[in-house]
């Protein structure tokens, strides 16, 4: 059943990914701009369950390895979100005080992105990539901790609902 | 777990942590069947990416006209959709003189060259998610696109070609911290290795410290053997400062690059060169003084006054 569900969920991730990779990518923004994707990806998981933030984790670092624009090993990016999906859950897990409230989700998201950013640039240094301009790197996180604070509160209502549709009101049910 | 995960999300934590690091084993092994999924993924963006190109690039430039449709009516209405449809055509006449404008001046720089390319539209501007600096373009193997081919603009370098798919491709920009390209310099024909540092600007390192650089030098590319991945005498960027340390073993200078990355539309992959080397032929010329017409003026006594 939760399988099941979880495959469900597919699709949608799909269509994220399609979307970060033929609109998003097209502009260029400010401070090196967003990933549509990886703020969704976190999102929901905050809203999930730990077992589930690290499925969703694989399922979205899998896709995040799949894209051209991704320079390090294929598995990368799905060993970073395993461990993020499943930090993130985690924290809110069992805390509903946490999960209801809009401004926790925003905070905790917003401060997640960069991490696991970071953390990826980390794991890619150990792999052999380069570093680059730190000064360049700093900005590039700190911006896209800020665009994770205007793009969550855009995202949340369809992700809740969508979240809620396929987890919660279905194992009432 | 906090609250009763227990022993199966562990379980299944672990078990997709080691497929995880499994998939890089297999990967820094160069497994082909991950190149495979890549690539097969790629294969089925890229209509999507040329599709969002098309339709999201003159839109991109449109929001704030955009805002005030809705709340027309009437022949006003009529009249202001009209007008917008003008303005879009304009937009997009604007968007495809600017594209013909850098094609010609691209193929200008391949003319004076003599190199064979193709040229290409910019589809993807990289990732937003990791630190690399890419673009992807839509000439890919079925146009002759290879791998370690150069990619230039009329300015002059933009990068290399790292990855080849049937009909787009993975570009790295020179501005990746990841690039490096051997280089010389304009006139003096030092040669060095210029670095990308993932901004405009780039650092050249010369391998000899015996020579002087100094503010305005033109860096070009040095060439590979077959050239792959750099053709020779690609215009690469300028001195803007020059490190003098005492005692350093090789002399530093701060290059900024010709090409501005955030404004690329048309590009081009040099799939051929000439023999030979073009020198020093595709450095840019300076600009042309402007003469600052003099006046002469010439005082001519009058006359002794009358009493």
């Amino acid at each position: 059943m939760f399988a099941r569900r979880f495959l469900i969920s597919f699709p949608i991730f799909a269509i994220v990914y399609l979307i970060q990779e033929s609109v998003v990518s097209q502009f260029k923004i400010l401070g090196g701009g967003f990933s549509l994707f990886l703020i969704f990806t976190l999102l929901w998981s905050a809203l999930g369950t730990p077992e589930l933030g690290a499925l969703t984790g694989f399922g979205a670092g899998l896709l995040m390895d799949l894209s051209q624009t991704t320079s390090g090993p294929m598995g990368q990016w799905t060993l970073i979100m395993i461990l993020a999906g499943f930090a993130i859950s985690y924290l809110g897990y069992g805390d509903d005080n946490f999960r209801g409230n809009p401004i926790s989700l925003v905070v905790i998201v917003a401060i997640a992105v960069p991490i696991t950013r970071f953390a990826y640039l980390i794991i890619g240094l150990m792999f052999g990539g380069d570093l680059g301009s730190t000064f360049q790197i700093f900005i590039s996180l700190f911006s896209s901790a800020l665009w994770t604070v205007a793009v969550v509160p855009l995202l949340m209502p369809f992700v809740t609902r969508i979240h809620s549709t396929l987890f919660e009101e279905k194992s009432r049910g | 777990m906090r609250n009763g995960g227990g022993n199966r999300s562990r379980l299944l934590l672990i078990s997709l942590i080691v497929t995880s690091l499994f998939l890089i084993t297999l990967d820094l092994r160069g497994v082909q069947v991950i190149d495979g999924l890549r690539s097969g993924t790629q294969t089925a963006v890229s209509p999507f990416q040329s599709l969002g190109a098309k339709v999201f690039r003159p839109v991109g430039n449109f929001f704030s006209d955009v805002t005030r449709l809705g709340r027309t009516r009437g022949e006003i209405e009529q009249l202001k959709a009209e007008n917008e449809k003008l303005r879009q055509d304009l937009i997009n006449r604007k968007n495809a003189d600017a594209e013909l404008s850098e094609l010609k001046s691209v193929l200008d720089l391949a003319g004076t060259a003599r190199y064979k390319v193709v040229s290409a539209k910019v589809i993807s501007l990289g990732s937003t998610s990791s630190f690399t600096q890419t673009i992807s373009i839509d000439a890919g193997t079925d146009d002759g696109v290879k791998e370690n081919m150069t990619v230039i603009t009329g300015l002059g370098l933009v990068g290399v070609v790292k990855k080849s798919y049937a009909n787009s491709a993975l570009v790295q920009l020179a501005s990746d911290s990841a690039f490096r390209v051997g280089t010389r310099v304009a006139g003096s024909q030092q040669i060095g290795i210029l670095s990308g540092q993932g901004t405009s600007k780039g650092v050249l390192q010369l391998l000899d410290n015996q020579t002087t650089l100094k503010v305005g030098d033109v860096i070009l590319a040095r060439g590979s053997q077959d050239d792959r991945p750099f053709v020779p005498g690609v215009p690469i960027g300028e001195v803007t400062s020059v490190d003098n340390a005492a005692g350093a073993v090789t002399q530093t200078a701060d290059v900024k690059l010709f090409v501005n990355f955030s404004t690329l539309s048309v590009v081009a992959v040099v799939v051929g060169s000439p023999k030979s080397d073009p020198r020093d032929a595709l450095v840019p010329k300076g600009p042309i003084p402007i003469p600052v017409p003099t006046v002469t003026v010439y005082a001519t006594p009058s006359g002794s006054p009358k009493p």
